[in-house]
């Protein structure tokens, strides 16, 4: 077994690349290939970054809304769909919700690329931490592997709004937030993403603690719809999961399409809809 | 994106048919990412003339506005209702009178001319340019995708049932793959006679 | 950033503004009315700008009350939210162009039963009717809630209860302090006025 995991271990990015962005002593990171030019970090932003350059020609995919709450029974884990390049939908299918192993989730926000790949190589670095340590890696540690990768990378475009969700035996269900800047928190609610307001304005105002999980579900489900709803660039369908003791468990896909008709149907709400 | 022309968000598409015209537009109106109201209506009519309007949403206030007097003026003088042709041209020269601080606007005139029974369909860029054409019109932020769909769905000489069908699957399609139009949808089916109004029931995101 | 809310009920409209004004980082005061009323049945609600917001105001209002004046009437709500968009639609394009968003509340006395609307306004002159309303940054919270929570046919009391959901909201999400909301409940009676909302 070490073997293969020192097979993993090795590290060819230190005789590689000799950047002064990377830090030499971080042993984890993969090598990612740097244009050749003298200021990659300020080209990719002038061609990428549509914030700083509206007219930039490649467009990133974004936008989405996640949310994670934690309540009596586990934890809820509630996404949409849909990705945009600007205005242009780009996928109304998109799986925002990062399958680490089956105690450990990640949800996706931000740059599509960015979370998928680092997501994934986060699902290999917690695999290896169970082949070393004959034990599950907590969600604190493996948040803080994501949370100091990305943070070797700060200042260079990542862009990633995500929640680490998982259980372990010693930890209960827990919730960590970590985004690109670096920062990594510890909370009961998180919502993130260009449709967050607008899910927490639906969260805040019907969560407690002591939801069942059937409430939970639903109410997951119906914050990520009020965004899907008035947020632009989040739609098509909703994603949910439970994480319990058991590890997760995935709660099907519900399309926006039908969904909607069907709550304001059922719960008479919004009243702003003319047809 | 500062640009006023996709600020608020909104399609719109004309075709022509046997005999007939169909004239639909999205319902949203947002401020950026934000949806505000589901009820803006592009379309107004002056008569059995059409008018689409996308773009700013306060020009195309103004400019309904402005086409409702000047043709209300039209019929006082002339004593009868102005004719689609005709009222091409004088949203033409009104648009151009603003060459140099334009309103930021995709308008659409669809119409059967009431003395010939000939169905018109034309379409502008924001300062006059009159875009003739024999088959269909587009216009908004949803253009790119109402291209597609139209060149691929639109057949020729269609009658009000299939020209509503083509239009709506068309118009459909392509508002669910533009972020900010949307959020309902009106079609208009003019024949000689007969004006219907259908509104369709969209996703909502 | 200020807050501006408008709720339409079944006899009357509510509007709800921050009392809060804030200058860099300080609170200039903590009582602010970012109201002014139209009309005997109609009241406005503003942000944006500072300086132009009440110079656009009570413009409108002088202006709507030289109308009254002079043809002895007054005009009705959706009258004046037309009046006030042209305003907004001529400055856009002017050379120091009004940066204020409105919210026009109004209780149509003149229809067979009085009618209620609530008008969103913004800078550059778009203006839609609807059943509740915010600007600013509070419309990505507020619209939200409203949209699971609004009823129609909401009796004043109702309305309270939702906008006291709103403040909460706000107040946990917002990154500062708004100082709390004013309130001003229009309807066939006239205008009154609560100066916090809390305390109803």
């Amino acid at each position: 077994m070490n073997s293969i995991a020192d097979s993993f271990y090795s590290n060819k990015a230190e005789e590689s690349i000799d950047n002064e962005f990377i830090s030499k002593k971080l042993s984890l990171t993969p090598s990612l290939a740097m244009p050749p030019i003298s200021k990659p970090t300020a080209f990719l932003r002038a061609h990428t970054d549509d914030n700083t350059n509206p007219d930039c020609k490649i467009k990133i995919a974004h936008g989405t809304t996640t949310l994670a709450f934690r309540f009596k029974e586990g934890i809820v884990v509630a996404v949409d769909s849909r990705a945009t390049a600007g205005n242009w939908v780009a996928s109304q299918t998109v799986k925002k919700v990062i399958e680490i192993n089956p105690f450990l989730l990640g949800t996706l926000a931000g740059g599509a690329a960015d979370c998928q790949y680092w997501e994934t190589w986060l699902g290999t670095q917690c695999r290896l931490h169970e082949l070393r340590n004959k034990e599950r890696i907590s969600v604190a540690a493996a948040s803080k592997i994501l949370a100091n990768l990305v943070y070797n990378y700060k200042g260079m475009g990542l862009s990633m709004g995500t929640m680490v969700c998982g259980y372990t035996k010693k930890e209960g269900p827990t919730i960590y937030y970590v985004d690109s800047d670096g920062t990594r928190l510890k909370g009961d609610i998180f919502c993130v993403g260009s449709g967050q307001t607008f899910a927490y304005g639906v969260l805040d105002s019907n969560w407690h603690w002591d939801l069942t999980l059937e409430e939970a579900l639903e109410l997951g489900k119906r914050s990520i719809l009020a965004a899907t709803h008035r947020d632009a660039y989040s739609g098509g369908s909703i994603n949910l999961y439970h994480v319990t003791e058991q590890g997760w468990k995935y709660y099907g896909n519900h399309d926006v399409g039908t969904l909607f008709w069907e709550t304001k149907a059922k719960e008479g709400s919004f009243n702003n809809i003319v047809s | 994106m500062s640009d006023p022309s996709s600020i608020n968000g909104g399609a719109a598409v004309a075709m022509v048919g046997k005999d007939c015209v169909a004239i639909a537009c999205d319902l949203r109106l947002g401020n950026q990412s934000l949806g505000v109201a589901n009820n803006f209506e592009k379309i107004f009519n002056y008569d059995h003339t059409f008018l689409a309007l996308t773009g700013l949403a306060s020009d195309v206030t103004t400019l309904s506005e402005v086409f409702r007097l000047k043709t209300n003026l039209y019929k006082m003088r002339e004593e009868r209702s102005i004719e689609p042709e005709t009222f091409a041209n004088l949203v033409s020269s009104t648009l151009y009178q603003k060459r140099f601080g334009p309103y930021f606007i995709g308008p659409l005139v669809a119409g059967i001319n009431s003395l010939t029974g000939k169905p018109f369909v034309c379409g502008f860029d924001l300062i006059g340019c009159i875009d003739y054409a024999k088959d269909f019109v587009v216009s908004g932020t949803a253009t790119d995708q109402l291209y597609g769909m139209c060149e691929s769905l639109y057949e020729p000489g269609l009658g009000p049932d299939d020209l509503f069908e083509t239009i709506s699957q068309a118009f459909l399609s392509a508002v669910d793959r533009d972020a900010l139009s949307g959020w309902g949808a009106v079609v208009y089916v003019i024949t000689k006679d007969k004006v219907t109004k259908r509104l369709l029931k969209t996703r909502q995101d | 950033m200020d807050i501006i809310l408008g709720i339409k009920l079944n006899d009357s409209v509510l509007i709800a503004t921050s009392k809060a004004v804030t200058r860099g980082i300080s609170v200039l005061k903590a009582s602010d009315d970012k109201t002014r009323n139209l009309g005997d049945h109609s009241a406005m609600a503003f942000t944006g700008e500072s300086g132009d917001t009440v110079q656009f105001a009570e413009y409108v209002q002088a202006n709507l009350k030289l109308f009254s004046v002079r043809q002895n009437y007054e005009l009705s709500p959706k009258a004046m939210a037309s009046f006030v968009r042209k305003e907004l639609a001529t400055s856009i394009r002017s050379r120091k162009p009004f940066q204020v968003n409105v919210l026009i509340g109004g209780c149509d006395i003149n229809k067979e039963t009085p009618e209620t609307s609530l008008y969103w306004i913004d800078y550059l002159g778009t203006n839609v009717e609807l059943p509740y309303a915010a600007h600013g940054y509070a419309a990505f919270y507020a619209l939200s809630l409203l949209d699971r929570h609004y009823k129609p046919d909401l009796n004043e009391e109702e309305g309270i209860k939702l906008l006291q959901l709103c403040n909460k909201e706000l107040s946990t999400r917002m990154p500062i302090d708004f100082k709390g909301l004013r309130v001003k409940v229009i309807n066939s009676q006239g205008v009154k006025e609560y100066d916090d909302l809390t305390a109803l």
